[in-house]
């Protein structure tokens, strides 16, 4: 019984430990793959947080800021971005009414903090022991500090020694683990030597197809394949007999992590904060792991299995004896929690001089000496400290007056008070300000900041839509609606709004926005790919698939298109394994390497003819073929007879390689009793069919084996039967489900009536070159694919004569005139791409070409408007100039901004049309149709509310992180990305995976390009409605109770506007206001 | 009195007197400066009127005044820093004395010069660097080597000589006083000290070179390659920049010793790589204070870091001065080390070896220091201010010379002296 109860309670710890890693794991955000971007909330996992506190957290673990830094706000506040009114007002929770005297003037707490934030004064400068800058106010400030030196209290250095040891204390294992203990103390660089070797191990393992040599038994899993290899690596990190300890590791990397986690004496209760700061180490790598971890039907994770418990129990195992060293090195105690916090404790001020002298505190006499002393613990510390007292404290209390002398000459100078009344003050008043100078550091000003940038953008926001909805009630129409030239629907994307607005002024085009799914969920491959996309938000899954393949008139052009491409695909697969092989770069560089020059002068130097040209030659070698898609679902008389077709294959090729027969003697009749056999199994043999067998040489023991092989090999079974014919049925939509997207779409949107002849549903997609970023310019909706498949399928459902006679019982009545088109607007460069034009009637042939001259107007204007935002198009650009800039830019290899459009985001806007046609947004607003008339039951609202909203916050969080710390939530500058494993990035050629946008698509210069601001929501529907959907959703709760996101509304029963506040309450806009200051 | 008496007297003279002078300005520190910076301008008129047959060329000479201005100029304006400034003037009386005079009058000042710094060691010494005390001794032993040099006849004269000259370019194991000099002395000093020491050294060592025996020679030879290694090795591994910079010239100048032994020689080609390694130290010794006098004398170098983006105009100075002291083209140290490579014999490959490593770790050590300050994060808890004009005036200064005693042809430092020995030296090589 006791090894059975061992083995259960041994599983248990191993549950209990997986369930605490997955706990930890919420600090990090999930990391996709490069090729489908996916914009998130780096902090998503903690939006059950309120804001500040999930900053907070960020802070904590990954020591991210959370705010922009206080210069930028400040260069805000000079350029009038941020208004002193709305600073005020995000202060006023803050102040207290109390009053102090400077000189004869007197100051309001307020003022003061006002100051603080506008003046600097709280910024945690250090002031030197004795610099020896000229500065004209030295005297004036000694004279202050003199009259500060009997009010200031300075803490004594045993005070100061007592608080660090408390602080550190404290810390811990919540905030800062061993290894960082270490580092922090000891000056060893632990957590570098760890990162380095799990970026290695990591980039290693989680390769998919770049490197030529690949790491051995990946198919064991990360753990197991580092144990295997590293057991056999000669340690050059200073872990003594690393191979022997490693082969003696136990098979469970949970067994090991446990083992680790009790050899570093971690307390059990601060486990899991301990884990999550492991993790947050590496947060990239972390992330994409915890991601692959999560997607058990990503191709990589099934063959190469990887999870964050195997991540840790590596991680931790370099800990514990990277930190077992160094302790017993230095101190000569064990690594171990409990004789660290011992060491603290009885070694106080040893301690402190140490970590003083890390953190470059120490004059550099006295760092000497702690260099001098840092191998012995205990012994000759004394003298040191005590010279330290003597000396150095005095000079540092000495110090502290002049840096508070400095702050309060500021302030007063702020405030217009004089200098010499400044000096005459009291000194209780002085140090009164100072108080509340120091109740308010710079770490509290971020909220404060963040609140009052808001107001400078959502006031005028707010106001100019006011102002529309106003006008839109006063100005009733006079006349029945016009039937438009056209209908198109776009992306809600905020780079389709400035699109919108140009051609909706070319002529009498309407517009629509549409999350840039349309509606169809699908799982798509493109003709001649082998995987899959999914074509839809992340967030979300789908059962259906839709291939493309080409359309029927062109069945005989087909097969030789596939050898071309064969060919083609067949040259690049040599070019990259001669390139990358380890010996053929060598030969490669001598013998071909000069025809490189082509492109690298082509590219360089004349970027667009040079795309010109090779287009043409990709054309003249693969020319395209048109298609269409598979958006009908096969009937199951298909379903068999694409299942008879494939096993005939399958099975003559299996004769073929396996029996040597030609193709004159393999008959239909002896491959189909063939493929009964393989699918029944046993059973009655047809006298026929065995004879058949036996004319080619198949008697019935080589056919019974020749049987299993085709079931075991060639899968033709029953089970992979079953298998591909429910993968087929996954195939294209039934009527039903086309109706019901079609109608879903079309009602979510408003369009209901007045049809135009053409109706084009847009998606967006773009061109860049040299961009691993490529895929997060496109559709965040399509899950960071291009949007044209959904287009093009919403398109053919609406076209299909049986969904529009269905739509009709609905209420829906499509004209018989009206044709669906698909498109895609490049965002890159503003050209909208049509499709199926081979579908659009002879008698539309007018409508479309007046379709595609407008639309190529617009996105002129589109072009132009956008080059006005480069920082290097200095002059204004006519339409042809912009057009041919952004073209150049698309296919320029060396542009880091190739488009630029989607930085900037702020706000989404659920509501009609009517309510903001003609304003201009700049590109910054996401756009999403809804007539609150068609939704009664607040139904497709709560859609919008619960996916489209997810998408923008995502984007939205993205660009607001990446922006207040690029380096720790951004990817730093692109100059320095380096691709790795084909799945992320890395700055230089070993970093952790950066995690989210490049410095140069949120910045311009030092100053945000994408100004940091929380979404702003903003609904044209009732109140009512949207009070009982954010009752029924959590992740409503969250963004509104949490801050995440404001809301604003329309409320169409009293035509009022309303903010949303945390506490749940309405707060009503004061209209006039907002009108003025728009 | 001939003129060139006359004007030997005059430029150890004139900074004398701009020392006495300075006694009168004492309590205004902008015009004391300014004094030092003038009367040690003026200097450099009577050595340019000089006629000099120096061995080693008049590049040093004419560069000690120079480079007074420079170690003035990258001073801040500060009370404590007046007696360095004052000072600075006496040593370039006495080290021009010491080079400009004929023995023993030459001596005599060398031996002002030594007592002058042991007495300036002495006053600054803390029981927190107890080390200074070896070099406080050191120079003591520097200046009885000059005694002995002026008292006895060859070769133990020359011997004496050979001693001071490994004290003021320093050789293992007599470089303490060297390496104390640049760390101990207050304000300016060190900087003029690293370009001065040196500078009085090569003279000396020129005068010893030629009548030291040849097993001496060799003794040298051993000596400098070993110190060429050492001195990379503790550059290596110091975290202070003076005690880094220090090193790194023990391992540059032991390059010099290692030739010098072996071809009994002190040219011209000595003096460019003396001057370029001096000027070069000196620079970023003025690099380094101008980071102290924005946060401290005693500031730890380990707490400054994110400069290229607060502090421009300084990261690029510096950087230019890292790349000369590391021994890149088209700066002095490179033409003076090539110069010597190329020119005289190669006693040893494996020497030649030990030499090329401690070159190469120079870049590693120097780059590595320039890329702490410079880059990574930005503190939030540093004040930065850019260069301020004196500041970036010595600093310029600094790199032209540097690039022009790079670029320029060793003719232009070579004096009659010089020539006729090379030309000896080429015609005893084939």
């Amino acid at each position: 019984m006791t090894p059975v109860n061992e083995s259960m309670d041994l599983e248990s710890k191993r549950m209990e430990l997986r369930g605490v890693v997955r706990l930890a794991g919420e600090i990090i955000a999930q990391y996709w793959p490069m090729r489908t971007f996916v914009h998130h909330n780096p902090l998503h996992s903690l939006e059950y947080l309120p804001f500040e506190e999930t900053v907070r957290r960020g802070k904590q673990f990954l020591n991210g800021d959370g705010y922009l830094p206080s210069d930028l706000y400040r260069a805000y506040v000079a350029s009038g971005r941020i208004r002193l009114e709305h600073l005020e007002a995000a202060l006023q929770p803050l102040a207290s009414d109390r009053t102090i005297v400077l000189g004869s003037r007197s100051v309001t707490h307020g003022e003061v903090l006002r100051a603080c934030l506008t003046e600097g004064i709280c910024s945690p400068v250090r002031e030197p022991l004795d610099d020896q800058l000229e500065d004209p106010d030295r005297d004036l400030i000694e004279r202050i500090a003199r009259k500060l030196e009997h009010v200031l209290e300075t803490p004594s250095l045993d005070d100061r020694v007592k608080k660090v040891v408390e602080t550190n204390h404290s810390a811990l294992c919540r905030w800062l683990t061993l290894s960082h203990w270490c580092d922090d103390t000891l000056g060893t660089s632990i957590v570098q030597t760890i990162n380095d070797q799990m970026i290695k191990w990591c980039s290693a393992f989680l390769d998919e197809g770049h490197a030529a040599w690949t790491m051995s038994d990946r198919d064991e899993g990360l753990y197991q394949s580092w144990k295997r290899l590293a057991a056999q690596e000669w340690s050059l990190i200073g872990i003594a007999d690393s191979r022997r300890k490693i082969a003696a590791l136990p098979d469970h990397p949970e067994d090991t992590l446990l083992e680790s986690l009790d050899l570093l004496g971690i307390p059990l209760a601060l486990r899991q904060d301990y884990l999550s700061l492991q993790l947050t180490a590496l947060p990239g790598w972390a992330g994409f792991i915890k991601w692959r971890g999560e997607e058990r039907d990503y191709p990589w994770q099934q063959a190469h299995p990887v999870g964050l418990v195997k991540f840790l129990a590596i991680r931790l195992w370099y800990a514990r004896e990277l930190v077992q060293a160094a302790c017993r090195e230095y101190l000569d105690i064990q690594g171990r929690f409990d004789e660290i916090i011992a060491y603290m404790r009885d070694y106080s001020e040893e301690y402190y001089l140490r970590r003083q002298r890390i953190a470059g505190h120490l004059p550099s006499l006295y760092a000497e000496e702690v260099d001098r002393l840092a191998h012995r613990k205990g012994q000759g510390w004394n003298a040191v400290l005590t010279r330290y007292r003597t000396e150095v404290v005095p000079r540092h209390q000495a110090t502290r007056r002049r840096g508070n002398a400095r702050r309060l000459l500021v302030l007063s100078r702020s405030l217009d008070i004089r200098d010499e009344q400044l000096v005459e003050s009291e000194p209780q008043a002085l140090k009164q300000v100072i108080d509340w100078i120091e109740a308010f550091p710079e770490s509290d000003h971020g909220i404060v900041w963040l609140k009052a940038f808001e107001a400078g953008y959502h006031e005028p926001l707010i106001g100019q839509l006011i102002a529309a909805s106003k006008r839109e009630r006063t100005e009733k129409p006079t006349t029945l609606p016009l039937r438009p030239y056209s209908q198109s629907v776009y992306c809600i994307d905020v780079r389709s709004e400035p699109f919108r607005r140009h051609i909706e002024s070319i002529g009498p085009h309407e517009t629509y926005g549409f999350a840039g799914f349309f509606a169809a969920f699908i799982r798509y491959r493109a003709w001649g790919k082998e995987h899959d996309t999914e074509q839809f938000p992340v967030i979300m899954r789908a059962k259906n698939e839709v291939r493309e393949i080409p359309r029927s008139y062109l069945d005989h052009k087909v097969s030789q298109h596939q050898v071309w491409t064969k060919w083609v695909h067949a040259g690049h697969t040599l070019l990259h394994d001669l390139k990358e092989n380890v010996i053929t770069p060598y030969v490669m560089v001598e013998s071909i390497g000069w025809f490189y020059s082509l492109p690298i002068f082509g590219k360089t130097l004349l970027p667009s003819l040079y795309r010109r040209v090779t287009r043409w030659l990709q054309r003249q070698f693969v020319p395209p073929l048109p298609t269409t898609l598979t958006v009908n679902k096969l009937s199951p008389t298909d379903t068999s007879e694409m299942l008879t077709v494939e096993h005939h294959k399958l099975i003559r090729v299996a004769i073929q390689e396996r029996l040597g027969l030609r193709s004159i003697h393999i008959t239909p009749s002896l491959i189909e009793g063939l493929r009964q056999r393989a699918l029944q199994g046993g059973g009655e043999q047809d006298p026929g069919f065995l004879a058949e067998a036996e004319v080619v040489g198949l008697k019935a023991n080589a056919l019974d084996a020749f049987v299993l092989v085709l079931q075991r090999e060639y899968d033709v079974n029953s089970r992979a039967s079953s298998r591909y014919k429910e993968r087929l049925t996954r195939t294209g939509f039934t009527l039903e489900e086309q109706t019901l997207t079609v109608e879903t779409a079309l009602r979510m949107m408003g369009l209901t009536k007045n049809f135009a002849r053409l109706i084009l549903f847009c998606a967006h997609g773009s061109t860049s070159d040299n961009n691993p970023y490529e895929s997060a310019l496109d559709c965040g909706a399509c899950g960071g694919n291009e949007g044209q498949p959904n287009a093009r399928v919403l398109a053919m459902m609406a076209n299909h004569d049986k969904v529009r006679a269905r739509l009709r019982k609905t209420g829906i009545d499509i004209p018989s005139d009206t044709h669906f088109l698909a498109g895609q607007m490049n965002t890159t460069t503003d050209a909208v791409r049509l499709f199926d034009l081979e579908d659009v009637p002879p008698t539309h042939r007018a409508d479309l070409a007046r379709l595609h001259d407008d639309l190529r107007e617009a996105a002129e204007l589109a072009s132009r408007e956008r080059c006005g935002r480069f920082p290097e198009v200095q002059q204004p650009l006519d339409e042809s100039q912009a057009t041919a800039h952004v073209r150049q830019r698309s296919v320029d290899w060396s542009q880091v901004r190739p488009e630029w459009g989607l930085s900037s985001n702020t706000t989404f806007l659920i509501g009609r049309r009517e309510l903001t046609r003609g304003l201009d947004f700049n590109g910054r607003v996401f756009l999403h149709s809804y007539d609150y008339r068609e939704d009664p039951t607040t139904r497709f609202l709560e859609v919008l509310l619960t996916a489209p909203q997810v998408v923008a916050q995502w984007i939205n969080m993205e660009h607001y992180f990446s922006a207040v710390d690029n380096e720790v939530y951004g990817s730093g500058s692109k100059i320095y990305h380096n691709v790795v494993g084909r799945f992320g990035i890395m700055s230089g050629p070993w970093s952790d995976l950066r995690l989210g946008l490049a410095r140069q698509t949120v910045m311009n210069g030092e100053m945000p390009y994408h100004e940091p601001m929380r979404l702003l929501t903003i609904v044209e529907a009732p109140r009512r409605g949207i009070e009982k959907l954010i009752a029924r959703h959590e992740v409503l709760q969250h963004y509104y109770h949490n801050e995440w996101v404001h809301l604003v509304v329309l409320d169409p029963v009293d035509g009022e506007w309303y903010r949303y506040r945390a506490n749940g309450e309405w707060a009503q806009l004061v209209q006039e206001q907002m009108a003025m200051t728009s | 009195m001939t003129s060139a008496v006359l004007f030997s007297w005059l430029a150890t003279c004139i900074p004398l007197i701009g020392a006495l002078a300075g006694r009168m300005l004492w309590e205004d520190l902008s015009q004391l400066k300014q004094s030092c910076v003038i009367w040690s301008l003026i200097s450099v008129v009577p050595i340019l009127k000089l006629q000099t047959n120096l061995p080693e060329g008049a590049l040093l000479l004419a560069l000690l005044p120079i480079v007074a201005v420079i170690s003035l100029l990258g001073q801040p304006v500060q009370k404590d820093h007046r007696l360095s400034w004052v000072m600075t003037l006496v040593c370039l009386g006495l080290g021009i004395g010491s080079i400009v005079h004929p023995a023993p009058l030459s001596h005599l000042f060398l031996l002002a010069l030594l007592m002058t710094m042991t007495g300036l060691l002495v006053h600054h010494h803390t029981i927190l660097w107890p080390i200074s005390w070896w070099g406080i001794s050191l120079f003591c032993l520097a200046a009885l080597g000059a005694l002995v040099t002026v008292m006895t006849n060859p070769p133990l004269s020359s011997f004496g000589a050979l001693m001071t000259a490994a004290v003021l370019i320093p050789l293992l194991p007599f470089h303490t006083g060297y390496v104390t000099a640049l760390t101990r002395l207050p304000g300016n000093l060190p900087s003029f000290s690293a370009f001065l020491l040196p500078a009085v050294g090569l003279h000396v060592m020129a005068s010893a070179l030629q009548t030291v025996p040849t097993t001496a020679s060799g003794i040298v030879g051993l000596l400098a390659l070993i110190g060429a290694l050492y001195g990379a090795v503790k550059a290596l591994a110091q975290t202070r920049v003076r005690l880094m910079l220090s090193y790194a010239s023990l391992s540059f100048f032991s390059m010099l010793w290692w030739h010098s032994a072996a071809s009994n020689l002190a040219t011209a080609r000595a003096a460019v790589l003396v001057a370029s390694v001096g000027l070069a130290t000196c620079g970023l010794l003025i690099a380094w204070q101008i980071i102290r006098t924005r946060y401290g004398d005693d500031v730890d170098p380990s707490s400054i870091s994110g400069l290229a983006s607060s502090m421009p105009r300084y990261a690029v100075l510096v950087t230019l001065l890292a790349l000369a002291a590391m021994g890149l083209p088209p700066f002095g140290v490179f033409a003076g080390l090539m110069g010597l490579l190329l020119h005289s014999p190669i006693p040893s490959l494996i020497g030649l070896m030990i030499l090329l490593s401690s070159w190469l770790a120079a870049s590693w050590y120097l780059m590595s220091a320039v890329q702490r300050l410079l880059f990574g994060v930005r503190r939030s808890d540093l004040r930065y201010h850019d260069v301020v004009q004196q500041e970036w005036v010595a600093l310029t200064i600094t790199i032209i010379i540097l690039t022009v005693l790079g670029l320029a042809p060793i003719e232009w430092w070579t004096s009659t002296a010089t020539q006729s020995m090379t030309q000896t030296f080429s015609r005893v090589i084939p």
